[in-house]
């Protein structure tokens, strides 16, 4: 109580000072769930690309690439170290494209059980039931959380692309990752939809059943993964076989640069807010001298003095700290929910995150208090006690 | 019994970088348990500084004219911490200040009860302390007051509450009815003098007043640094 009415007593500059301890702990909320965000996409990305060799002519993942001809497949699969070969269709889900912080939406199949147990990322059900052998040549599909929210469907309705029906018989439950912009429909069926899509040129020489967009190579348990990634692109000139690793250096990397980018803009705003306590400190100080110096006289000791002044600091970082993690955690709430609309999901906040920019506000506060604190524990209590 | 007893103190401050101030040039003085006593002297004359020397808050120099002595109800302090002066300060020292001093944030009753923490006292205890001070100096009903609601003769009489409330050996007063009219001030004089005689509480008062002199059982005056007389008060024993 003493404390807050030591802290209301100079009202505007303590004001100002949690103000700016408070856009500091914003900002720092705001671009660290924006860092989480992106976090998420590339572990997800990682754990799905880890163990695997995706193969593609052009393009990233299979989408926006050319067509393979599905009887490369025989051919990749005699290359040495490789064990198991799985087709895959996948194309940019065009009509249903909002502007995206992240993936495209996309569609996606392939053929059921062909990777015989061998794919270990498997995004678990939310509702409904994933795709049977039996579901072949029907319009079904199982969507990512984030199309059935924008589309707001769920399992019994129809979602409409390509101009065809499709009935939803699943949604999945939430990755923070591509499958949330994913539909997964039968193999036949994305062969048909990425056919029709096709320059009528190239779509008159070949049939839809021939096509493929690109191959899942699982290379055998002692095979060198980048060694059996160099064979395919030595033996399809032209083609893509991107490996788990390879993807974590050029993905990873990068969005590592990007994170640290945005967390270092959040930090630096967090320095100007702990130099502002320092000043609020500081003046409090002088402007409390006299009253430090009758505090010394009447028999409070140096680290009483101190510990004051540091809880004192502290305390303006923790209401700082509150506050930012509140406005931060507002702002995210309510982008969200604006972009869920749209599918863009912008923002993830952890509990994690949201306590330590909590926690670092206080401490920010009570190590920005301790050099004003100790020049007025230093004080000469006669000198103090004069003092106008 | 002799409860501060003093020798030898020099006391020079620098002001400047070439020059500098003798306060204090040797000055000795012993002051017995429940004395009460005033230091006067004009402007100058190194009577608050003796006044800082004897409460702790500064020491004597030690590096010129024969050693320095200081004895606190027999014990040197001359050599002592600073924490260890600032113990003494808050569990067997009081202080008024001209000032007041009253820290603004808080109630009367909150200042003084400080003071009562600072010597170790628990919070409620302290708060209870803080109470019964108030009542010794008649402000029991404005305990919950903060100091600008106060006139300048209760905001001086919870500065003494503050100076009483850890029963202290000692109290130091430096001009505590410098900023007070003369009724006033003749209140708080009197207040001082009947703590004094029922509590046997020593009190050592720097004044220019000497209405204030006159009330008290003995009169140091200081010059130039230096105690010139040292005496029983003629009115002192009549009053």
């Amino acid at each position: 109580m003493r404390l807050l009415r030591n802290l209301a007593r100079r009202r505007l500059r303590t004001s100002l000072t949690i103000t700016g301890i408070t856009i500091g702990i914003w900002a720092l909320v705001v671009f660290s769930s924006m860092a989480n965000k992106v976090d998420a996409l590339v572990s997800g990305g990682s754990d799905y690309y880890a163990g695997k060799i995706v193969v593609s002519d052009g393009g990233f993942g299979g989408i926006g690439g050319q067509p393979m001809p599905i009887g490369q497949l025989a051919e990749i699969a005699a290359i040495d170290g490789v064990d198991l070969v799985v087709p895959t269709v996948a194309m940019i889900a065009s009509d249903i494209q909002g502007v995206s912080f992240g993936p495209p939406d996309q569609i996606q199949a392939f053929p059921f059980g062909a990777d015989q147990g061998r794919e270990t990322y498997v995004p678990q059900l939310a509702q409904g039931r994933s795709l049977t052998a039996e579901d072949e040549g029907r319009d079904v599909a199982v969507l990512g959380t984030s199309i059935a929210a924008k589309r707001s469907v769920g399992v019994g309705d129809t979602i409409v692309l390509h101009e065809r029906n499709f009935e939803v018989v699943g949604v999945l439950e939430p990755t923070l990752s591509t499958p949330d912009t994913t539909i997964v429909v039968p193999f036949t069926v994305g062969q048909q939809l990425v056919h029709e899509d096709l320059p009528s040129v190239i779509r008159d020489g070949v049939s839809a059943d021939q096509l493929a967009t690109a191959f899942i190579v699982y290379p055998a348990a002692d095979a060198n993964d980048a060694a059996v990634a160099s064979a395919i692109e030595a033996r399809f000139p032209g083609v893509n076989a991107l490996t788990g690793d390879a993807y974590d250096a050029s993905v990873g990397s990068s969005v590592g640069v990007f994170n640290s980018i945005i967390v270092g803009i959040g930090l630096v705003s967090l320095i100007v807010g702990g130099l502002s306590v320092i000043n609020t400190m500081a003046m409090s100080v002088a402007e409390r001298t006299r009253e430090i110096g009758v505090k010394r006289a009447i028999g409070a000791t140096r680290r009483r003095i101190i510990r004051e002044l540091m809880v004192e600091a502290g305390v303006i970082g923790a209401i700082g700290g509150i506050l930012g993690v509140a406005f931060g955690a507002l702002v995210v709430v309510l982008v969200n929910e604006a972009g869920r609309s749209s599918g863009t999901v912008l923002f993830e906040l952890t509990t994690g995150t949201a306590l330590f920019a909590f926690a670092f506000s206080t401490i920010l506060g009570v190590v920005a208090g301790i050099i004003p604190a100790w020049s007025a524990a230093r004080l000469d209590p006669v000198a103090a006690l004069r003092y106008e | 019994m002799t409860i501060l007893e003093a020798r030898n103190l020099r006391k020079t401050y620098r002001v400047s970088r070439s020059n500098t101030v003798e306060a204090l040039r040797g000055v000795g003085v012993t002051i017995d348990e429940g004395e009460m006593v005033a230091i006067m002297g004009p402007s100058g004359s190194g009577k608050s500084t003796l006044t800082h020397v004897l409460g702790l808050l500064h020491k004597p120099d030690p590096n010129h004219g024969p050693a320095p002595e200081l004895l606190f109800d027999g014990q040197p302090v001359t050599d002592l911490s600073d924490r260890q002066r600032t113990k003494i300060r808050a569990t067997a020292m009081g202080f008024v200040f001209q000032a007041f001093n009253l820290v603004p944030t808080l109630s009367a009753i909150d200042n003084v009860a400080l003071a009562a923490e600072y010597a170790g006292t628990s919070r409620s205890k302290a708060r209870d302390a803080a109470g019964e001070s108030l009542e010794l100096v008649g402000l029991a009903d404005r305990a919950s007051h903060r100091p600008t609601e106060l006139s300048g003769g209760e905001q001086q009489r919870v500065a003494i509450a503050r100076a009483l409330v850890n029963r202290p050996r000692l109290v130091i007063g430096d001009e505590p009815t410098g900023n007070l009219d003369s009724a006033r001030s003749a209140d708080i004089l009197r207040l001082l003098r009947r703590l004094n005689r029922d509590h046997r509480q020593t009190f050592v008062i720097v004044t220019h007043d000497p209405e204030v002199g006159a009330a008290c059982d003995r009169t140091i005056r200081m010059r130039d640094g230096l105690v010139v007389s040292d005496g029983r008060s003629a009115t002192a024993a009549v009053a």
